[in-house]
């Protein structure tokens, strides 16, 4: 049995933490629970997972609201906010966002917050006072293209020139998704959709190897001159279960440059349960 | 349901009653193809925003084509359309004597989106690609109407798809145009519109 009744709450990221929640729908079998989790979405939300093909869809449609509801609850401290309560809407570009109560006694906390999700991995990245993008995807995850063909179409030169320089196709395939989850984690970050900073107008690059792989940066650099893109933007990058390579990027809050990004990883399952676990950074298998 | 002409009406409407007013019906799928029918009130009358809103209710928010986080690709509401716009200067639009503003040639920016019906061997071929990328069974239901998101497309199969089609047809599809494509029919009207320009 689990308790349904108030959630715990939690301590708010500090400014220079990220959180990062991630939730295994493999894990989640429950037909209670699932309903629980129906009944904390708003109308909009049902009608979405309902419209989603297949039970496994549905199912990984649904954990992602969950996740995202109960996590941000958790995170006031204010007791009019409960998962159910919380109203969601995109912003210009679509990104998603929350619509905060307003009061005269109480005031929301600068909560950022981005979902992705794969069919076997659901992460929530949370943020005070900086934009969040995160991207996950399984190592394992096959293309169906060539690779170099998409990242030739896609990516930047330089990029294309990284890839196209490791001889051992299954690492390339590594190093290809990690850098897609990079750049996808920095366009949502930014919030102003594909099209807002298209994947050839930046270059990602990694910093001079050094001792400490963690403390290697990841820069942007932007192609175009004079360009929209910002690059005050750091990145961390985990791996999650051992089968997920995730990106979160984030303000750099002049921070000295380098310096790596405290990342909080969280495994949970909405309502039940979660555990800390260390923060690993991806290895070349 | 027999014989109305949207039936996602009643579903959606059921839900969304007390809420958020863009969680509506798509008619995207419903408008005539023959512009001089369009039936006026429904999409002339009304809020101009609303389709706009509707479009963007379709996009997935998650990563580019999931929904539940922030989508890149699908993320932002794509109603510039000026070609699609121009068509409607051919059309007389004036009912009982009035005309409506928002459609007169260049005086503001098109919300709409028509979708004048791509051949049907396109929508099968997108539909096969799209099959191909996600790994569907061949007897799974993938027709003009299916989202790419609801079919399980993540970002990076959703921009995979994209590709599939640029070689298949011999066309590139920029990121703008890229965001727009929700539904197999969205990419195949797309194709054409390309095709036609080549």
């Amino acid at each position: 049995m689990f308790c349904t009744s108030a959630l715990s709450p939690l301590q708010l990221p500090s400014r220079m933490e990220t959180h990062l929640w991630y939730v295994l729908p493999n894990e989640v079998k429950s037909q209670s629970l699932l309903s629980q989790y129906v009944d904390l979405l708003s109308p909009l939300e049902k009608d979405h997972v309902f419209s989603m093909r297949g039970e496994e869809l549905q199912k990984s449609a649904l954990l992602a609201r969950a996740l995202v509801r109960t996590t941000i609850a958790r995170y006031q401290i204010h007791s009019r906010v409960s998962p159910r309560s919380l109203v969601f809407r995109k912003n210009a570009h679509g990104k998603p966002e929350v619509i905060w109560e307003q009061s005269d006694d109480w005031h929301p906390p600068p909560l950022h917050f981005n979902l992705s999700h794969t069919s076997s991995l659901i992460a929530c990245g949370v943020t005070v006072g900086s934009p969040i993008g995160i991207d996950v995807e399984e190592k394992q995850r096959t293309m169906k293209s060539n690779i170099l063909s998409f990242a030739k179409r896609y990516f930047s030169c330089e990029e294309v020139e990284v890839l196209s320089a490791i001889s051992d196709p299954e690492v390339q395939r590594h190093e290809f998704i990690k850098l897609w989850t990079l750049k996808e984690a920095y366009v949502k970050a930014l919030g102003t959709g594909f099209s807002g900073a298209p994947f050839n107008t930046f270059t990602i690059r990694f910093g001079v190897a050094n001792p400490n792989p963690e403390d290697s940066a990841i820069v942007i650099v932007p192609l175009e001159k004079p360009t929209n893109l910002t690059t005050n933007w750091q990145f961390a990058q985990v791996q999650l279960a051992g089968s997920h390579y995730a990106a979160i990027c984030r303000q750099n809050d002049g921070l000295p440059g380098g310096a790596s990004m405290k990342v909080i990883v969280r495994k949970t399952i909405p309502l039940v349960e979660e555990h800390c676990v260390p923060s690993i950074v991806p290895v070349d298998d | 349901m027999g014989g109305t002409p949207v039936p996602h009406v009643e579903q959606f409407t059921k839900h969304s009653k007390s809420f958020d007013r863009t969680y509506k019906p798509f008619p995207l799928y419903n408008i005539p193809h023959t512009l001089p029918a369009l039936r006026p009130p429904l999409y002339l009358c009304s809020n101009p925003f609303s389709l706009s809103d509707l479009i963007s209710s379709s996009l997935s928010h998650s990563s580019m084509a999931s929904v539940a986080g922030s989508s890149t690709l699908m993320a932002s509401i794509a109603c510039r359309k000026p070609n699609q716009a121009s068509n409607f200067n051919a059309v007389s639009l004036s009912i009982k004597g009035r005309s409506f503003p928002s459609l007169k040639s260049g005086s503001a920016p098109s919300r709409f989106r028509v979708s004048c019906a791509a051949k049907p061997e396109t929508v099968d071929k997108v539909c096969s690609i799209v099959r191909k990328q996600l790994a569907l069974p061949e007897d799974s239901a993938v027709t003009g109407e299916s989202k790419f998101a609801s079919l399980g497309a993540d970002s990076l199969d959703t921009v995979e798809i994209v590709m599939g089609l640029e070689e298949e047809f011999g066309i590139s599809v920029e990121e703008e145009s890229a965001q727009t494509i929700a539904t197999v029919q969205d990419a195949a009207d797309l194709i054409e519109k390309l095709i036609s320009k080549n």
